[in-house]
């Protein structure tokens, strides 16, 4: 039982950092239409700029902060490179895989090939039903939610948000109604970096990263945005969290070499379970 | 240009491809025979996928797994007594097969479900793998794989291999163009323009996608079969997802919808990441430059492409041709309309690609011209 428990809050805590990962995927992909496969590379420079921010004597808390709004920075620049100009959707895409290696690239420049974390924000860890459970698993689950609950009200009721979603189930009546696409499109793009920057400065003190963890977490919140076709939100946190438990349970009861397989496998099978009961043939999502 | 030269110019041009290719191999060293090899195993699976992309308008992320499949079967058939051609013949057909069987679910997907789809099924191979070592000899891979003989006939030599695979190119080459040429063909364009556009005129969208889907899971099984046997070992670092991603690039890079792009994009990615792996090996330089130099320019490579070219090389080729011959005075509507036959659907644009387009959008006005 208290290994259960530990499981599934270590398996919910680090599925809510996919749901931003997921998040960030749906963001994006809602008003460009453009899949975003470098949006782990905004998690890994979130993680590294953090590490190096913190190591320069920055105070915990200001490191963070300052590493998500750079990480939106770089989200808005590859906003530029991918959606900036006339190009053909599939070549976005292809683009964005260039933006990931490059990143890599940037990183194992920068940062170097050794695993690197920090500590989370400093406390005590605590004891739950038994479990013993990091501080830093708690701050995830804070921050996300806040970060949910905050990103449900701006797109539920101000303008800004209802622009955005108009841009997202009509590009062209939204530019008939004066919203600029294009402008909306790169503001994706930054939310888009800055919850991808998030999730990084949240994951690294558990599980280190390296400059090419990013295809991992691009992959796994992929996997996640696709539950909910790559539109829906609400979906989307739900298959981050559904991945995140699968692979604690997976790990620890089973192997941990499994884990990512079994997770995507279930995956796989939630989706051609909901596909199935929708149209057989027919439009895209 | 008179009217006659401008048709008979590509004939002539990919004659003289053919026939240089095929003169290569003799004068190549052994490193660059490889590459040789190389490129043309990719093109072969490219091939494959550009039917599947251009043609029907879908992405596979998990073509590297085919190819692996292929491998792998090659692979065990031949250390299983089976004779060395038989192996690679029943390459092509297990993985078609498999990829059968995979595809009746995982087909019901669509677009970027689909792409998920398919990068999970290769990720599951390659977790299936070093679970199964009795088989597949696990993560350490299998080794001492007879070379190839067909009938009296041994394939050993990096140039036996080489004009092995130019046969097997030329072969897949001429596949694609008379598929996409007849009946199914023009059904897979115009499903990749509009899904219910096709069904409405009676394109059987399941079956279609799914004999496409197979068919190009056997181009990357008989590219992995022959792969294997060249290489003499495998194991499952062969067939990492960075392979099934670069593959996509190619199709890409090349453009989308075409037979030609295939090549033109195996032989430039291929290229490119050969000579940055030859200069990453330089040892003058610090451990870790070399590969922050392949993947930074690799990456820079390609986004410049796909920036200033996002049609594709073959489609920036296919303008410079249109505008050529909207100049010359003798070329009318007349030459337009043979071009129609290999213009694919969304004219290289890639927009037509349903794969990342609304299904609301309007789609190109042509697609019904073929049925």
């Amino acid at each position: 039982m208290t290994a259960f428990v530990e499981y599934l809050l270590t398996g919910v805590s680090r599925g809510l950092v996919f749901a931003l990962l997921a998040m960030g995927f749906v963001l994006i992909y809602r008003v460009t239409r453009v899949v975003n496969f470098a949006q782990g590379a905004f998690a890994i420079f979130g993680g590294f700029i953090t590490y190096s921010l913190l190591r320069a004597g920055v105070p915990q808390g200001v490191s963070e902060l300052l590493a998500v709004l750079i990480a939106a920075l770089i989200g808005l620049v590859f906003g530029i490179i991918t959606i900036g100009g006339e190009i053909p959707l599939l070549a976005s895409l292809v683009i964005t895989i260039g933006l990931s290696i490059l990143s890599e690239a940037i990183g194992m420049l920068v940062w170097g090939t050794i695993p690197i974390t920090y500590s989370g924000l400093a406390g005590h860890d605590f004891v739950l039903f038994g479990a013993f459970i990091q501080r830093q698993y708690l701050i995830v689950v804070i921050a996300s939610i806040v970060v949910f609950v905050v990103s449900a009200y701006v797109f539920g009721r101000t303008y800004f948000g209802k622009a955005m979603s108009a841009c997202a189930s009509n590009p062209y009546a939204a530019r008939l109604s004066g919203i600029n696409v294009k402008r909306m499109g790169l503001i994706a793009f930054m939310l888009g970096g800055a919850l991808g920057g998030l999730a990084g400065v949240l994951i690294t003190p558990l599980s280190p990263i390296t400059y090419n963890a990013d295809v991992s977490l691009a992959i796994t919140g992929f996997a996640a945005a696709i539950v909910g076709g790559l539109t829906s939100p609400g979906l989307a946190v739900l298959g981050g969290l559904v991945f995140g438990v699968a692979e604690q349970l997976v790990a620890g009861y089973w192997s941990p070499s499994n884990e990512t397989a079994v997770a995507l496998a279930l995956l796989l099978v939630l989706l051609l379970w909901r596909q199935s009961r929708s149209l057989p043939v027919g439009g895209l999502e | 240009m008179t009217e006659r030269m401008r048709r008979r110019l590509p004939v002539l041009l990919v004659a003289a491809l053919g026939l240089i290719s095929l003169v290569l191999p003799l004068f190549l060293s052994t490193t660059n025979i490889e590459i040789y090899v190389t490129i043309g195993l990719s093109t072969i699976v490219v091939i494959g996928l550009s039917l599947l992309m251009g043609f029907a308008g879908q992405v596979s992320l998990g073509q590297a797994a085919f190819y692996g499949i292929g491998s792998y079967t090659a692979a065990i058939l031949s250390l299983h007594g089976w004779s060395s051609l038989e192996a690679l013949i029943a390459a092509p057909i297990v993985t078609a097969f498999l990829a059968f069987l995979i595809g009746i679910p995982l087909l019901r997907l669509q677009g970027h479900a689909l792409a998920f789809g398919t990068l999970a099924v290769q990720l599951i191979f390659l977790a299936v793998i070093p679970e199964t070592a009795s088989l597949t000899g696990g993560s350490i891979g299998l080794s001492g794989i007879p070379s190839l003989r067909i009938g009296p006939l041994a394939i050993g030599s990096g140039r036996d291999y080489a004009y092995l695979v130019w046969i097997v190119v030329v072969a897949a080459l001429i596949v694609a163009r008379n598929l996409t040429r007849s009946r199914p063909g023009r059904g897979l364009r115009a499903m990749a323009a509009s899904v219910s556009g096709a069904s409405a005129t009676g394109v059987e969208v399941v079956r279609y996608r799914l004999k496409d889907f197979t068919l190009s899971a056997a181009f990357a099984g008989i590219a992995g079969g022959i792969y294997v046997f060249f290489i003499g070992y495998i194991s499952p670092d062969a067939f990492p997802v960075i392979l099934s991603i670069e593959f996509v690039i190619m199709v890409v890079v090349g453009g989308i919808g075409t037979v030609s792009g295939a090549l033109v994009g195996a032989v430039l990615v291929t290229v490119i990441s050969q000579v940055l792996t030859s200069l990453g090996t330089n040892p003058s330089l610090p451990a870790q430059l070399p590969t922050v130099l392949s993947l930074g320019v690799y990456a820079l490579v390609l986004i410049v492409i796909l920036r200033l070219a996002p049609a594709g090389l073959v489609g920036v080729l296919r303008n410079l041709w249109k505008k050529g011959g909207a100049a010359s005075p003798s070329s009318s509507r007349e030459s337009g309309g043979t071009g129609v036959d290999v213009v694919p659907i969304g004219e290289g644009t890639g927009r037509e690609v349903p794969l990342l387009v609304d299904e609301a959008s309007p789609g190109p006005s042509t697609f019904l011209a073929g049925q």
